[in-house]
């Protein structure tokens, strides 16, 4: 047996039981969710294909374009938020100190706790009456300064990127101490004795080394930020008035509320287009610049 | 020199204090649970002026936790493992060898991770229900694994790339064959990546609500996140019930992350010394 | 070797779904065994720990323990996720036997699926019960002659709860008139304290709790069911604009506290329950929270009455909005001795005892029962008073389809914050007109 058809096989064999798995549950769902994408079906019944109808109702539904406007608010937090702080984070708790492992635990937990209990806590802090927020300011002398946090459309979304970056912060610091770890120490020797330090090496050794991990982030933090809604529901509920309602809350609420399965299934697909673009972009982006 | 303690000490100081806040609403959900309804809305922030201990016992019993706590441990375990095999395995393959549909079959992977869950309800059901996998623990396994596979390939993937080319060339020196390099360097090598995807695949199907509602439907299946959202009836939530049970299945959450964390600090040392 | 472990990994995969699926198959033929038993499948959502849904589960215990005969397959399936449920199986034509079914909209778009099947037959056979029930029990689960479910309870939904202490210390009265409504108003924001709690955070309540009443009262309920089949009235009609005016009005008073966008129905009730607020307008369903929460000095605090008049309204004043809430439907593919099972599991739970143990746990039924009141708290007993002494008017998301109360509720948001009634009244009838095409 040659060499390359062993590889080829053990190509063949490793990849098949992912790809096995993935296309029936997966790709099957998404095809078939794009089909019903064509059609006018209530969810129930007989259902009437009406070509690209949902697809030009989409684009002229001014929900759908605050709900994207919304959502790119969201991208863009988690991106710029979620991404840098992480990073930063993990160059500082990389040692294996008490200390250092306290702060990694405590900065990941809110990841373990339901989204439900995050939500009520956050709309605690919010609470136009009883709320901690309001209540500081008052202390402070600010009482200009007080909102109704959530309520009032004018800063609700901002409101709301808060909890959205302080939730998801953890993963990316897990990713990232696991990368950072991975660099192997011969190269750490090698860098002092070029006598590179603080910046110059973290941008000329470090960063590069861990490139592939950020590039991950980065499309981890676009789809999740796509295609999650759960906390923004529990405070808002995409209200008041359609005002934090997002791509994806969008896409449940007419397909399993209001008895519009094919438009919701429109919006679905519609999101995977967007997603798609964006991490093409930001793929795009990200290799021009370092390599 | 002095300096830099004490800046490095400001900054722990500042981590610190950050911690503490993040910690803050686990504090606050375990003292939840034990707070009457009445108290849950007028003192949100206070310390309860009773301890209602036996609220989790009544959870516990009302939603039949001691069942779904064993679904939910079968579940995730088995979805986990084979979230681990299948997803390093391919994550080898296209990190360490190069041919002509590798592209194709990430960008394949990429679709999935952006279809949000729920209009993938109906059509996996009906799939399901074809192929008779309805009402049983592969329902949710199953569909749990091929949906996290993406995330697992693509964080594995990236950490593997990291490995110098040597490695694989001084195992082959060894006469190790694919096999062999995957399972004796690979896999060791790659364990602070296996404990990330870990984390974060067993939160994902420790918490998965709506394949849990929607594949299974034999209440001696169902799974935690179903016996923890019984206590809502639509117009009103009994919180004192909901946050003990809420605690109850946070509890394995928080010790199976320290364990992860642990290997993912570790990892690198211990491959090493295998490899 | 190397062959050995790559049998492993790829029969991995297939090996466990073949597992999986002989274990499903296993499961459905050891039943066979033994007599001819009736395999009846029920999902229902009284699973929390409040006492209505103990009383139903009780029921449904007596049943199987007075039918060995029949082997119940009983699913309590998490309210929060129950209609996402039922419309999955419902789009894959899985219905269970029995479930429970909400009157009005998801009773219509079923029986436009072929989901269900009617059952005047049962009712038909037992005169007795059906002439129990109130007037229009039956009208949100009909279509034509068909009955297809009898109702286990009954929201109406524009109560207006009021707390007599901070009322007298005042010098109000429950308000009877719209303009006795804006002094009370008035009077109250001057000693801060708020006049009426809200929280409509959830988008529906000021529409079912509020408007539905309100507007009933402007425009008349003859005028609603015309516009909402667009036949002969529209929404953008000056008599709506009218009545969204006068939510308006209600809110720029100052009647609401701050932030009532964001706080959801219950944080509402525990305001009002806390006697933060000396009003609140909310439906039958509070009254559950409020027995399981509120202390019984403040419930004895408690009255209830009707939505104030409206100078020159075309509607009755002496009404409340209201729906029957939901009852038990049955799917299409249910026949001969399964039916039959199923009729009498039916009976068992919307029968005559049931009716009366569910109102006995805090519940409002459409069915005549008379009440002990010794059994419930004292406000229960005030609003079930009240609701035998009026009329029931529709309830607009009762009535709508979904998407255009989904319109109209989010309006309602847009309303509160200063949106423009006209606008808002153009988008609902738009909505309702795409809806008709």
């Amino acid at each position: 047996m040659t060499s390359t058809v062993r590889t080829r096989r053990f190509i063949v064999i490793g990849l098949l039981p992912a790809l096995l798995l993935f296309s029936f549950f997966v790709i099957i769902p998404i095809i078939w969710s794009a089909y019903y994408g064509f059609f006018d079906w209530k969810g129930i019944g007989t259902a009437k294909f009406i070509g690209f109808d949902n697809y030009s109702e989409i684009i002229h539904d001014e929900v759908f374009w605050r709900s994207l406007k919304n959502n790119m608010l969201v991208v863009a937090a988690s991106v710029f938020g979620q991404v840098p702080i992480a990073l930063v984070l993990a160059l500082l708790l990389l040692k294996n100190s008490w200390i250092h492992k306290f702060i990694r635990t405590a900065v990941f937990m809110p990841m373990v706790l339901s989204s439900v209990v995050v939500g009520i806590i956050w709309g605690y802090i919010y609470h136009p009456e009883i709320g901690i927020l309001n209540f500081l300011l008052d202390s402070l002398g600010l009482e200009s300064w007080k909102r109704q946090w959530l309520g009032d459309p004018a800063v609700s979304m901002y409101s709301l990127m808060v909890p959205i970056i302080w939730n998801y912060i953890g993963p990316y610091l897990i990713m990232f101490i696991a990368a950072l770890h991975n660099i192997p120490s011969e190269m750490d020797d090698a860098a002092k004795i070029d006598g590179a330090k603080g910046s110059r090496k973290l941008f000329s050794l470090t960063l590069p080394l861990i490139w592939d991990t950020i590039k991950v982030a980065v499309v981890l933090c676009i789809s999740g930020s796509l295609k999650s809604f759960d906390l923004i529901y529990i405070m808002t509920g995409g209200g008041p008035a359609h005002s934090t309602e997002l791509l994806a809350s969008y896409m449940y609420n007419n397909t399993f509320a209001i008895y519009r399965f094919g438009y919701g299934s429109a919006v679905s697909t519609a999101i995977i287009i967007i997603s798609l673009f964006l991490i093409a972009g930001s793929q795009y982006l990200m290799k021009s610049k370092n390599r | 020199m002095l300096q830099r303690r004490f800046s490095s000490g400001l900054a722990n100081g500042l981590m610190t204090l950050y911690a503490l806040v993040t910690l803050y609403p686990l504090f606050w959900l375990f003292t939840s649970a034990f707070k009457s309804n009445e108290e849950f809305y007028s003192r949100p922030f206070q310390l309860p002026t009773t301890w209602h201990w036996d609220s989790f016992s009544r959870a516990w019993k009302v939603s039949d936790m001691g069942t779904s706590m064993f679904n939910s441990i079968i579940v995730t375990g088995a979805s986990l493992v084979l979230t681990l095999i299948i997803g390093a395995l391919a994550a080898y393959i296209l990190s360490r060898f190069q041919f002509r549909l590798k592209l194709a079959v990430m960008g394949l992977f990429l679709l999935g991770m952006l279809i949000p869950v729920h209009s993938t309800l109906v059509p996996l059901f009906i799939v399901m229900n074809k192929i008779d996998l309805l009402n049983t623990y592969g329902a949710l396994i199953f569909p749990y694994v091929a949906f996290e596979l993406p995330i697992a390939i693509f964080i594995i993937q990236a950490y593997m790339n990291t490995f110098p080319k040597e490695i694989e060339e001084a195992a082959h020196l060894d006469g190790m064959g694919y096999w062999g390099t995957f399972l004796k360097i690979m896999l060791p090598l790659s364990a602070p990546a296996l404990s990330t995807v870990g984390i974060l695949a067993l939160l994902r199907f420790w918490n998965d609500f709506s394949f849990a509602l929607v594949f299974i439907s034999k209440p001696e299946l169902k799974t935690l996140p179903l016996s923890l959202s019984q206590f809502a009836t639509g117009y009103m939530t009994d919180y004192e019930l909901t946050m003990a049970a809420l605690t109850i299945a946070v509890i394995p959450t928080i010790i199976l992350y320290l364990i992860f964390q642990r290997s993912i600090m570790q990892g690198m040392v211990a491959g090493a010394v295998k490899g | 070797m190397n062959k050995k472990l790559s049998i492993v990994a790829t029969s991995l995969v297939t090996t466990s779904i073949l597992l999986a699926a002989c274990g499903s198959n296993g499961d459905t033929n050891s039943n066979s065994n033994g007599k001819e038993k009736v395999m009846l499948s029920l999902w229902h959502n009284y699973t929390g720990d409040d006492q209505r849904a103990q009383t139903m589960r009780a029921i449904i215990e007596q049943y199987q323990k007075d039918h060995p005969e029949v082997e119940l397959d009983v699913q309590a399936i998490p309210p929060d996720g129950y209609r996402t449920r039922l419309k999955t199986v419902a789009a894959a034509n899985e219905m269970p036997d029995l479930f429970v079914m909400w009157p009005g909209v998801m009773t219509k778009e079923f029986q436009s699926g072929n989901l269900l099947q009617p059952i005047n037959e049962l009712l038909d056979s037992k005169k007795e019960w059906k002439d129990g029930f109130l007037p229009g029990s039956f009208d949100g689960f009909s279509i034509g002659e068909d009955i297809f479910s009898a109702p286990i309870a009954l929201s109406p939904t524009s109560i207006l709860y009021y707390n007599k202490s901070i009322l007298e210390e005042n010098g109000l009265q429950p308000p009877k008139t719209w303009d006795e409504l804006m002094n009370a108003v008035t009077v109250l924001k001057e000693k801060k304290i708020t006049p009426i709690a809200l929280g409509n955070k959830a988008a529906w309540l000021a529409q079912s709790s509020i408007f539905s009443s309100l507007a009933d009262r402007v425009t008349g309920t003859e005028w609603f069911l015309k516009a909402a089949a667009q036949d002969g009235a529209k929404f953008t009609d000056p008599e709506f604009v009218e009545a969204l005016t006068y939510l308006q009005d209600l809110g720029k008073a100052g009647a609401f506290q701050d932030g009532f966008n964001s706080i959801d129905n219950t944080q509402m009730e525990q305001y009002f329950a806390q006697g933060k607020a000396a009003m609140m307008i909310d439906g039958g369903w509070a009254l559950t929270n409020l027995a399981a929460s509120a202390s019984k000095e403040t419930l004895e605090q408690m009255g209830a009455t009707v939505l104030p008049s409206i100078p020159g309204g075309k509607g009755d004043p002496n009404t409340i909005s209201g729906v029957v809430g939901t009852g038990i439907g049955m799917s299409s593919k249910v026949k001969d001795a399964k039916k039959q099972a199923a009729y009498d599991l039916m009976y068992a739970m919307a029968g005559p005892d049931a009716q009366k143990r569910v109102l006995e746990s805090n519940q409002l039924v459409s069915y005549k029962v008379d009440l002990d009141k010794t059994k419930v708290t004292p406000i229960f007993a005030e609003v079930y008073d009240l609701v035998n002494s009026v009329t029931t008017t529709p309830v607009y998301d009762g009535v709508m389809s979904s998407a255009v109360a989904d319109e109209l509720n989010n309006g309602l948001q847009d309303l509160l914050m200063g949106g423009k009634p006209e606008e808002i009244a153009k988008k609902v009838q738009a909505a309702q007109e795409k809806e008709a095409k």
